[in-house]
């Protein structure tokens, strides 16, 4: 079990934080470190605006920062399922950064 | 504006019921006529019987229900098509906006309760809104793994008083949704690679392959690879049973020759199924010496519980055609002939252990009727061609066991959640999406009194279903339990002299019943049955309550061990 962080881009819409948030909570896992804000700078984004095809506008993504303590297996899941969510467009831990299953070269760290 | 989305949305049927926040729809509903409403007895209902009605035909099952309890009602039934990943859209209504939050009458936060067991879930804001979340709703249900949606409508959203100018949108765009349809190409290679490689092969194929419609195609596949097919239990059908290479259904209670053929395979092709705990047994013993390569659209079902070696990520149709396509190209690598060691084998085990009913063939009125009898019989009569849907426990598995599907969406079963009283109500929406085609419902007296209020919705639209009710007094799985690990102390799981009159009961909701007792009654009693056409037969069938469900899995260990019969361990 080792302390993780983890780092959420996601659509800044009612609803989105609480469904990320209840795949914890489901294991029994606590969450120790929360932070959300709506994106203002998306200029470290460029790469997920390429993939899809999109240009972001103000208020519409946010970054979500969640620490948690969770074991290997566990956070290779949790990060699998959090990319399943529809409102959630890029999830990245310490080593990669995943968007909708595929792995990202760059790290959003 | 609701009724118009939905139908240029294409949808024909909608199950549902009635209720204060919902009245402005059903006013909707009575003031048009493309759109059939069929009134069920309980929100459960409705919701198992969209459900039957998407696994039968592919398309999404519509339910329409009141706020709060009318809206709580359909969480068994949404949980249930999560699980096996049905497309389902519920439209629940909401009591009014400025109402939210007050605890106002019949006041439920459904986004919030069917939140862990829904793909996604919309709240309508505002009624301009409606036609494109009901748009994007249908296409989250239906695209990629499909699953059920909710959509929670405040009743001033749809009050008539509403007007705008509306429009259907054409096409639906979610940037942070892409499921992924076409393989990557080096990963087919990859699949082509172990396949060449591989003597022992097996293909393993679940719910998924069902979703994607990809019957053809995988027959197709092994007409070039020629390996043995195992289905799972929401897979079965689409493979032909009748195949000399299918093997039968693998897992807790599957066949002795497909459990062994995966714990000696060395390749397992899994296709659209997702080791689920009743396949692996101990997934740290499950098949040693396999690699794995794992076909699915859900990123997250692969390597969640057993590690692929090749994990191919796109609609499994597609992906087996990428597959076949390949091998094709490298058929002079690809040597059939050294599966033969491997197909002798499993013919071994086939011989070996059969299906143990096998071993009872004297139907007199010495013993009692066998349960396994009871679906041999079905099978034969039906010509192994109807829609069969089941509930859960015993009956369920013998109807997997000796139901023989040649054709994909036949079986409807409650396979992930194992929900009681998903049989009838699921019938109903089989035998809506197929009037003239016969549907029965092989089921338990325990699962049957879950949902039976539907017996009524039956006479309503003159649903002349066949209700096969394999009676043994009891809570049969419950009881096997009890009798292999509890000492045989049956807590809790016998009513047997509580138990109503169904045939009575039958004819009470204006349907016919037939209590057979008697070997020697029951072919002649099914053939009476079957033979009225036109109407809805109870068919109370007295079985053997001392009987269980062989083979069986020795828990904790590796999918070798299985109990099969009461005193014989592999």
């Amino acid at each position: 079990m080792i302390k993780r962080k983890l780092i959420l881009i996601m659509e800044n819409k009612p609803g989105a934080l609480v469904r990320v948030i209840g795949l914890f909570h489901q294991r029994g896992y606590n969450i120790e470190n929360l932070h959300v804000d709506v994106v203002e700078d998306f200029a470290p984004y460029k790469s997920i605006e390429d993939k899809l095809n999109t240009k972001f506008e103000p208020n519409q993504i946010s970054r979500l920062t969640i620490q948690t303590t969770v074991s290997d297996i566990l956070m290779r899941q949790i990060l699998r399922q959090l990319n399943r969510l529809i409102d959630v467009i890029a999830v990245s831990n310490e080593e990669a950064t995943y968007f909708k299953g595929v792995l990202l070269d760059e790290n959003l760290l | 504006m609701l009724m118009h989305a939905l139908h240029d949305e294409g949808v024909e049927l909608i199950y549902g019921y009635p209720g204060g926040t919902a009245l402005h729809v059903y006013d909707a509903i009575f003031r048009q006529d493309k759109i059939e409403h069929i009134l069920v007895r309980h929100e459960q209902g409705a919701t198992h019987a969209a459900d039957g009605y998407a696994r039968a035909t592919g398309k999404p099952g519509v339910v329409l229900v009141t706020s709060g309890p009318g809206a709580t009602n359909t969480i068994t039934g949404i949980a249930t098509a999560f699980m096996d990943s049905i497309p389902m859209v519920v439209l629940s209504c909401q009591v009014a906006s400025h109402l939210i939050g007050t605890d106002a009458f019949q006041e439920t936060d459904m986004i919030g309760v069917s939140r862990p067991i829904v793909k996604h879930s919309y709240t309508v804001f505002d009624a301009k809104d409606i036609p494109k979340t009901i748009k994007e709703a249908f296409y989250v249900a239906t695209s990629g793994r499909p699953g059920p949606v909710v959509i929670d409508i405040p009743k001033d959203m749809t009050a008539p008083e509403n007007l705008f100018d509306y429009q259907y949108p054409n096409e639906v765009n979610i940037r942070s949704y892409n499921p992924p349809i076409n393989p990557d190409q080096s990963q087919v290679e990859r699949a082509v690679d172990a396949i060449i490689k591989s003597s022992r092969p097996v293909i393993y194929a679940g719910g998924g392959a069902i979703a994607s419609d990809a019957e053809e195609i995988l027959y197709e596949l092994n007409e070039i690879m020629d390996a043995p097919v195992t289905n799972t239990l929401m897979g079965l059908g689409i493979y032909p049973a009748t195949h000399h290479r299918f093997l039968g259904m693998l897992g807790m209670h599957g066949t002795y020759q497909a459990n062994m053929a995966m714990h000696n395979a060395d390749l397992i092709i899994a296709v659209g199924a997702r080791f689920d705990d009743r396949i692996t047994n101990s997934p740290s013993k499950f098949a040693p010496k396999a690699k794995v390569i794992h076909l699915d659209v859900d990123h997250s079902s692969v390597s969640k519980i057993i590690e692929a070696n090749v994990a191919v990520f796109g609609q499994v149709k597609n992906s087996l055609q990428a597959i076949k396509e390949t091998l094709k190209e490298r058929i002079q690598d690809y040597d059939k002939g050294v599966l033969e060691p491997w197909h002798g084998e499993i013919k071994e085990w086939k011989s070996m252990h059969g299906l143990n009913y096998e071993l009872y063939k004297d139907e007199s009125d010495s013993h009692q009727i066998l349960p396994q009898a009871v679906v041999q019989h079905v099978y034969q009569i039906t010509n192994g061609d109807a829609y069969v849907t089941s509930d859960v426990g015993q009956h369920q598995m013998f109807a997997a066991q000796y139901y023989h599907f040649d054709k994909p969406r036949r079986w409807i079963n409650s396979g992930g959640l194992g929900t009681m009283g998903f049989g009838l109500p699921s019938a109903m929406g089989v035998k809506l999406a197929f009037p003239d085609e016969e549907v029965l419902c092989i089921t338990g007296e325990g699962s049957i009194q879950m949902c039976i209020q539907e017996l009524s919705t039956c006479l309503q639209y003159n649903l002349p279903i066949k209700i096969i009710n394999i009676n043994n007094e009891a809570l049969g799985m419950v009881k096997q339990w009890q009798d292999m690990n509890y000492g045989g102390r049956h807590s809790e799981s016998t009513y047997k002299n509580s138990l109503p009159d169904f045939v009575k009961l039958a004819e009470s909701y204006g349907h016919v019943g037939i209590k057979i007792e008697k070997n020697s009654e029951l072919k002649s009693g099914l053939e009476k049955a079957f033979a009225m056409k036109d109407k809805l037969v109870f068919v109370d069938i007295y079985v053997d309550p001392s009987e269980h469900v062989y083979p069986m899995l020795v828990a904790n260990n590796s999918l070798e061990d299985m109990w099969l019969s009461k005193d014989k361990k592999t």
